[in-house]
């Protein structure tokens, strides 16, 4: 702020403190620096404490152990009984299905309506669509599974009375395995569609106007702009996007824990609800759980580097 | 671009085009709305009928929410979830300011190696049962700041941050230097006034993150004195019978059911309309590192 009206001297005072850094050693550096440090010490032990303390605990993948009793160490046994299970598939399954669906739902929905929103002419009216459109990611998920319960309910919900004044049956939309998946889909993007638009809001109000004018020019109509113009410039964010959430595919967790109950196991269980249930419910049975999650954060893993090396292809750069 | 809205011989098309688009996101927009004025509608009737569908209440009351804000075991959930967030968003912007001010000193000897402790800790960590584990063996178990400390280090948003401060022009820290600024005066006078969108956008997020919170509440907590507002929420949605509270004041359960959601939306419906800019300068934000 002040340095830039001063004059040049603080300039010159520049150069040679940046020059004196160089020519110090690890030691004065590390001098210099010490305030940082004893800053970051509180820093680092959350670090530490929360995240790799708990990688530790990865050990138990190997143990028999519950918290009635002491870990006892039984090799790769949890992982046999892990691969032989029908449940353990069927939650790997779902969370493939459930995940992959989800995201070229997501990705079709929000550029589409990005597109669509990018023709506003008026600017209030497009603050208008977006305020409302963005809405719905900040309610939290026991929210929205709240909404919709009471909606699909079927005794009490709207859209049960509606399907009977139109002479159908009540349907139990949650607890229904037909249904489930559709309406999890549904409500993720009733949830996250306009959130999603955001990004590709910003990469199209990047596209040069001149590109347009040229095409104009040339006697290109609007939908062959967006055809050979403003899809095109998209290609790239939507693939960085797509790459970015494909290396997330195994995480998916609260929107299933909100929405599932017991007579949807079979099409809704992923691998974190499971990891959960085998772990903090039931049997309690801490060493077969960690071996599950063990599973899922090393397949997380592979995809991170499968993504970061699409990445790579794709911008030039990683995305860790 | 085109922005004459008019029906003549060169305009027609592009005009119904328009028209066509604006209702279509009219739809969208409606079909956004439409639960959430359900369930506010829902929630003043005294009278939820399951014969008519009624998008404006019969008889109106108000009776849910002071049902909510008096009784405790509804009222306290709420308090946990408003001093839980504001402690949370408190600790997660100062462990993110300090940690992203940290890892922009280039010069900084380790700087590398902390830089990658964060960044592996967003591919691989030690997974449900081990961090569960270590949370009892800290002591945190049935506190809420077992709830507090997972969230507040949120390596996400500690980048984002970082990605903010690197937009900062370096010569201001050195001038500071020169000065005779010390490292925290530097940060205290120069890198956080100069980050105040950063700061509203990411203490946005993480004000959002924790008055969200369930599972956790659900893994670390079991004391109700201590469970916020969204574990209650979703024990009254999922309950069955009559909830008690709305029974002795002759209310229908669902009234119930719909006021608790309104609740848990409201301090944030109120804050959004003013705060949204800030949310989206955070996620175009993380674009840019992207």
């Amino acid at each position: 702020m002040a340095s830039t009206t001063k004059s040049v001297r603080p300039t010159e005072q520049l150069g040679r403190l940046q020059s004196k850094n160089k020519k110090r050693g690890i030691g004065g550096r590390i001098k210099r620096y010490a305030n940082f440090y004893v800053m970051f010490i509180p820093v680092l032990v959350i670090l530490f404490l929360f995240y790799y303390l708990p990688m530790y605990g990865i050990k138990y993948a190997f143990t028999e152990f519950t918290p009635f009793g002491e870990a006892t160490w039984i090799g790769l046994d949890n992982f046999t009984k892990l691969f032989e299970a029908q449940r353990f598939w069927n939650a790997f399954n779902n969370t493939l299905f459930l995940s992959i669906i989800n995201l070229v739902l997501s990705m079709v929905f929000s550029v589409g309506i990005a597109l669509l929103m990018n023709e506003i002419g008026r600017l209030f009216i497009k603050k208008v669509v977006q305020t409302v459109i963005y809405l719905p990611h900040f309610l939290s998920w026991v929210v929205v599974a709240g909404i919709f319960t009471i909606i699909l309910s079927q005794e009490t919900g709207v859209v049960n009375l509606i399907l009977e004044k139109m002479g159908f049956d009540r349907i139990d939309f949650l607890t229904n395995e037909g249904w489930w998946r559709s309406i999890f889909f549904f409500i993720n993007r009733w949830k996250e569609t306009g959130w999603g638009t955001i990004i590709f809001i910003a990469a199209l109000s990047g596209i040069s106007p001149d590109l347009y004018e040229a095409a104009e020019i040339d006697g290109a109509g609007r939908l062959k702009q967006t055809w050979y113009i403003t899809i095109p410039s998209l290609m790239n964010t939507i693939l960085v996007v797509f790459i970015l959430n494909l290396a997330k595919i195994m995480n998916i967790f609260e929107s299933v824990f909100v929405l599932y109950n017991a007579s949807v196991y079979n099409v809704a269980d992923v691998i974190q609800t499971y990891t959960y249930r085998v772990g903090m419910q039931g049997t309690f049975n801490y060493g077969y759980s960690t071996a599950v999650g063990l599973f899922k954060s090393v397949v997380a893993l592979v995809l991170v580097g499968f993504s970061n090396i699409m990445s790579s292809k794709v911008t030039g750069k990683g995305i860790v | 671009m085109k922005k004459k809205f008019s029906f003549s011989k060169g305009y027609r098309g592009r005009t119904i085009f328009s028209i066509f688009n604006f209702i279509f996101l009219a739809i969208i927009m409606i079909a956004m709305l439409i639960p959430i004025w359900k369930v506010c509608v829902d929630s003043v009737s005294r009278e939820v009928s399951s014969t008519d569908i009624s998008l404006w209440p019969q008889v109106f009351t108000l009776e849910a929410y002071k049902i909510i804000f008096t009784k405790k075991a509804l009222f306290n959930p709420f308090w946990v979830s408003i001093y839980t967030t504001a402690i949370g968003t408190f600790l997660g912007l100062l462990i993110s300011t300090i940690g992203a001010y940290i890892l922009i000193q280039r010069d900084m000897p380790g700087v590398k190696i902390f830089s990658w402790l964060f960044m592996f800790t967003m591919i691989f960590n030690g997974g449900l049962v081990p961090t569960f584990l270590v949370i009892v063996g800290l002591g945190l178990y049935d506190t809420v700041w077992a709830v507090i400390f997972t969230l507040g280090m949120n390596v996400y948003n500690l980048v984002l941050m970082r990605s903010f401060f690197e937009q900062l022009p370096v010569s201001l820290f050195e001038a500071a230097e020169i000065d005779g600024c010390s490292p925290f005066g530097i940060f205290i006078k120069i890198v956080l006034p100069l980050s105040k969108p950063a700061l509203a956008s990411i203490g946005l997020f993480f004000a959002v993150a924790y008055w969200s919170e369930y599972f956790h509440y659900v893994l670390y907590v079991t004391d109700p004195d201590k469970l916020n507002f969204q574990v209650k929420l979703r024990e009254l949605v999922l309950t069955d019978e009559p909830i008690p509270e709305a029974k002795d004041a002759g209310l229908m359960s669902e009234t119930m059911k719909n006021a608790a959601i309104i609740v848990n939306i409201l301090p944030f419906a109120i804050i959004y309309p003013f705060c949204q800019k800030y949310f989206v300068t955070g996620v175009t934000l993380g674009a840019v590192k992207e």
